[in-house]
């Protein structure tokens, strides 16, 4: 019986030591990269500059992302919902030059698409994993639609830089992170809500014989999910203010590294930290500029990538190791 | 279920999809068809849609989501270019000595693909994020980012795709093949068990580690040939596709995947894919005939669309029926 | 066990990780080498890496003029979005670049806003702005300014490869608008419609004709009408490319016009349909076969040393020379092409701006870098070539 204990708590800490692995890898990233950076003599205010605007972007969308994930779904429409909301956002800015109704136009944009995948799963019950391909056709199409038709001989449209100048600085995007993650910090972690996701994601079959209405916390999720589209859209304004076809476009494909990389399980349940975004992508963020900063070649994009992806599945097998099955999972 | 009613079934989507689209057609003052070189790409095109469905099938319907497909089949067909054009110089016989070799590549790097994720025993869906990474970072690597062309620009390469005739033996060689090995062997047979009831299969004695495997490896195989297609198709390959630029191709397999799973309730799902890429290239050549009036953009969302609308019938189908008929 | 599997391949990661610090600190890569060396250190942003026009262009830079001058060439990937060309130009000026030289376009004023912030020297080397965006942006210190076709003279190329189809005796043509809404692209097709002696929308001058593509992001054929009949138009290059290139094929035009990067993706295609096609390019070896053994029968091109005198402008400004128009504004010259059509006249054009010997040689840019070098010499010698 003792040693069933020892063994138990052995497990515990092995456990938990695997948990910290994330932050641990965040820092040594970290360490490593002001390492690289003042070793090249470069400076190394503005590559922390760099790398935070590359991140912030992703950190937001995918932390309001985490709700869906953890109701064991998923979203890849999110970057072309962030395209469509900052177009959205530059139309209703153009017409009205009012800076209140530009950021309400993203806001609504944001939650409205991520309402639509919603519906469509919920109420038509289709999975929400095709939902969210077909509207990621349709988001781009239509974005791209308006922005080649108002973009004229510019490819794009913009808002005056002048706009959002005072915008772009590191501690006016700080204080957006912050109070963005907090709130859902709160959500997640201490209210009812969270832990009912939560408990859907872990097992919905029982969630649903308790009593949990699935799609109203699927209606919540995508909501959340909406306000970090349209903070990452607003966030990108801030630091280009125009749109092109391509703008955010690698974000909903880097939400999964960013959120595996922090040491999610895709498969969401009570496993699920809303941590996992903000660390997986800076975390993502700081190995690429390694990466990009050491290897010196004509193919060196195509070298970074092939080794941070090999460092993906290596840090997600570490991470991963005591949830191991039998079986292969599914 | 009755021959007729199943012949019926089989035929019902692309049939009406037919006279639908031959009649939008004919108002344009056109054939869905106009004449034989479109006959040759329509043909191509079910090629490429048929066997991406059916690559996209064998996993998806077994829980595995894989988002390296389209990565696969784009860096077997780099290396298969790259070896090809080293030993033949774009000679004559370089379409089919391509084929195979691209072929053989993609196999090896789907066997390589399961092994990530048998060994690592994570969800496929990650591996699959991880894989589709590696491939393209490598692919851009060998290609420094760039277009790959004069490597598939020769008339070995356009030959092939300018007729019906090899695309054609594709189709019925890739068909009979999965029709065998899926329906009329062991591998097949474990195949349904594992993918119907996974625990009950492993705890039977069915080794699933060796079927995941001969699954990704065929996967592979089947992109390899679509790579090889594309290229010959596109009469480049690009090499710069980072960044999850890759996936592109097996949301392209969706909608016909969705609609071959519905005829499958007819006929063999095989068939079933078949026919969903009949009407797919219906629908892309009706699209030839009104490319001046209908963008890309436009038909994208057309597609998604279709994609949506489908599976809104597909996921309340009953409820539908119900509707309709107390009307 | 498998808490010791952890631990073991947790010190795996981190030491792959340790590895890939040192794999950093022994580098010998150009980026390291350019932090130590006195010579000048160079930008270039780049959204194409593979157009045969964008490969003459590097070649020409990283391999003669960088063996020639005390200077560093630092490319990017292909960059897709105006957030990728801010954060290039970020990341060069933090590795101390003196100067960006632009051959993306996703957005211009962003580039030249940001290299002004940063204190870098910023040049445009392919395409040019538009006439109220030079007017903005013409006094900014660090704009050193814009060498390459002027709109009129895009318009003018095009306009002249219409004509050559239109004197060919051509009833039928189908066009490839390449990256519409691209302003160079816009002014080519617009060149091309007057040149084949339509009208669009009922317009035949080029302001007019070129408001209304820039108006229907691309050409709407219903608007087309005139003496030679368009029966196929397409743009961009994607997933649809293909199809619609077949389509295209399936109309029996009897020549493809190409406002640009034809060569790039179809010539094995149209060679292969039997269709004669022109293209807005430049004279590389891919060209040139094309022209010989394919059905290109009109090439409009820019020689790869054409971009030599952008970097004398930026070399003079990095020296402390920043040359200023007679109005003290960035420097904006034009420069015309070159027409092929057949073998010879191809390669009268290609042999004599090759590797080694290109056009834009070192002799030729001494003669305009240099402390007292002015426009009128810088103006002078590219209104020669």
């Amino acid at each position: 019986m003792k040693q069933k204990m020892n063994q138990i708590k052995k497990n515990g800490i092995g456990q938990f030591l695997v948990t910290l692995l994330p932050f641990a890898a965040l820092v040594v990233l970290f360490g490593l990269f002001v390492g690289v950076v003042s070793m090249k003599g470069y400076r190394l205010d503005m590559y922390l500059q760099i790398v935070f605007n590359e991140g912030v972007v992703l950190a937001v969308v995918a932390t309001g992302a985490i709700f869906i994930y953890t109701l064991g779904t998923f979203d890849i429409s999110l970057g072309a919902a962030t395209l469509f909301a900052a177009t959205m956002g530059v139309l209703a800015y153009n017409a009205t030059e009012n800076m209140g109704l530009m950021i309400l136009a993203i806001f609504a944009s944001g939650i409205i698409c991520s309402l639509l995948n919603s519906v469509l799963a919920s109420v038509f019950h289709i999975p929400a994993f095709v939902t969210t391909v077909a509207m990621m056709s349709v988001l781009t199409a239509v974005a791209s639609q308006i922005i080649t038709t108002k973009g004229g001989a510019l490819g794009g449209i913009s808002i005056p830089s002048v706009v959002v100048k005072d915008m772009d600085e590191p501690a006016f995007k700080i204080v957006l992170l912050a109070v963005f993650f907090l709130a859902c910090f709160f959500i997640f972690n201490l209210t009812k809500a969270g832990r009912r996701q939560k408990f859907i994601g872990g097992n919905p079959v029982c969630a649903e014989l308790t009593g949990i209405q699935f799609n109203k916390y699927t209606i919540l999720a995508f909501t959340i999910a909406g306000i970090g589209v349209g903070l990452g859209a607003f966030l990108t304004l801030i630091y280009t203010p125009s749109v092109t076809t391509t703008t955010a476009s690698s974000v909903g494909m880097n939400i999964f590294i960013a959120i595996v990389f922090g040491g999610m399980p895709i498969s969401g349940g009570a496993r699920s930290k809303i941590y996992a975004s903000l660390v997986g992508g800076f975390s993502f963020m700081l190995l690429n500029d390694i990466l990009d900063l050491v290897i010196d070649s004509s193919a060196a994009y195509g070298i970074t990538q092939l080794i941070s992806a090999v460092f993906f599945l290596a840090v997600v097998y570490v991470t991963s190791m005591n949830y191991r099955t039998q079986m292969l999972p599914r | 279920m009755s021959i007729p009613k199943r012949f019926l079934g089989t035929i019902a989507i692309p049939l009406i999809s037919f006279i639908i689209l031959e009649a939008l057609c004919l108002r344009h003052g056109s054939h869905i068809i106009t004449n034989m070189r479109s006959f040759d790409n329509f043909v191509v095109y079910v090629a490429i849609v048929m066997i991406t469905t059916i690559a996209l099938s064998i996993n998806l319907n077994s829980g595995r989501f894989d988002f390296s497909l389209g990565s696969m089949a784009a860096l077997s067909a780099v290396i298969g270019a790259k070896i090809t054009y080293a030993v033949l110089g774009g000679g004559e016989g370089s379409a089919f000595m391509m084929l195979a070799v691209t072929v053989v590549a993609g196999a090896i790097l789907g066997l390589i693909s399961g092994c990530v994720y048998v060994v690592l025993r994570i969800p496929p869906i990650i591996t699959s994020l991880g894989v589709t990474l590696i491939y393209e970072g490598i692919m851009y690597t060998i290609t420094e980012g760039k277009y790959l062309r004069v490597e598939v620009q020769n008339a070995s390469m356009s030959g092939f795709v300018s007729t019906w005739k090899y695309a054609f033996a594709i189709i019925v060689l890739v068909l009979v093949a999965a029709i065998v090995i899926f329906d009329h062997s062991r591998f097949g047979y474990d195949y349904k068990a594992l993918k119907d009831g996974q625990k009950v299969a492993v705890n039977t004695g069915i080794n699933e580690v060796k079927n995941a495997l001969g699954c990704y490896a065929i996967c592979g195989g089947l992109m390899g040939i679509v790579g090889f297609l594309n290229a010959a198709r596109n009469t480049t390959i690009n090499g710069g596709q980072l960044n999850f630029g890759s996936i592109a191709i097996m949301f392209t397999a969706f909608l016909p995947m969705f609609i071959g799973s519905y005829i499958s309730r007819f006929t063999n799902e095989r068939i079933g894919f078949l026919l969903a890429a009949v009407t797919m290239s219906l629908l892309n050549s009706t699209f030839a005939v009104f490319s001046n009036e209908v963008t890309a953009s436009m038909q994208s969302i057309i597609n998604a669309v279709l994609l949506v609308v489908f599976l809104i019938y597909l996921n309340n189908e009953k409820l539908l029926v119900r509707i309709f008929s107390k009307k | 066990m498998k808490k010791r599997l952890t631990k073991i391949l947790s010190l795996l990661v981190v030491g792959a990780m340790t590895a890939a610090t040192f794999v950093g600190c022994g580098s010998t890569g150009k980026e390291a080498d350019g932090g130590s060396s006195d010579g000048a250190k160079i930008g270039v942003l780049v959204a194409d890496v593979s157009g045969e026009e964008a490969q003459g262009f590097r070649n020409y830079y990283e391999k003669y003029i960088a063996e020639n001058y005390d200077v560093e060439f630092t490319y990017t990937d292909a960059l897709e979005s105006a957030e990728d060309e801010k954060a290039a130009i970020e990341k060069f000026a933090s590795q101390g670049c003196d100067a960006i030289i632009s051959l993306s376009s996703s957005d211009r004023a962003q580039q030249i806003e940001t290299c002004e912030k940063y204190g870098v020297y910023y040049a445009i080397a392919s395409g040019v702005l538009d006439s109220e965006q030079y007017e903005t942006y013409k006094g900014y210190e660090h704009f050193v300014g814009q060498v390459g076709p002027s709109n009129e003279t895009e318009f003018e190329a095009g306009k002249e490869m219409g004509e050559y189809f239109k004197k060919q005796g051509t009833k039928s043509v189908a066009i490839y608008g390449a990256f519409i809404p691209n302003p160079m692209h816009v002014y080519r097709a617009a060149g091309v419609l007057v040149g084949l002696g339509c009208t669009y929308g009922g317009a035949s001058d080029m302001d007019a004709i070129v408001g209304q593509i820039f108006a229907d992001q691309g050409i709407t054929l219903s608007k087309v009408a005139g003496d030679t009949q368009v029966v196929a138009y397409l743009q961009g290059y994607g997933d649809t490319t293909t199809d619609e290139l077949n389509a295209a094929i399936q109309k029996n035009p009897e020549a493809f016009i190409s406002v640009g990067m034809a060569t790039t993706f179809f010539t094995q295609t149209l060679n292969e349909a039997g269709i004669q096609f022109s293209d807005i390019d430049s004279f590389t070896e891919a060209n040139g076969a094309a022209i010989k053994d394919g059905k290109l029968v009109y090439l409009a091109g820019k020689y790869s040393s054409s971009i030599g005198p952008v970097f004398a402008l930026v070399m003079n400004a990095i020296n402390g020379n920043v040359i200023r128009d007679e109005d003290g504004n960035a420097v904006s010259v034009s420069q015309g092409y070159l027409v092929a059509t057949d073998a010879d006249s191809f390669d009268s054009f290609y042999l004599s701006d090759k590797g080694t010997n290109p056009i834009f040689s070192k002799d030729v840019l001494d003669t305009v870098i240099g402390d007292d070098v002015t426009f009128a010499d810088v103006k002078a010698l590219i209104e020669s070539k």
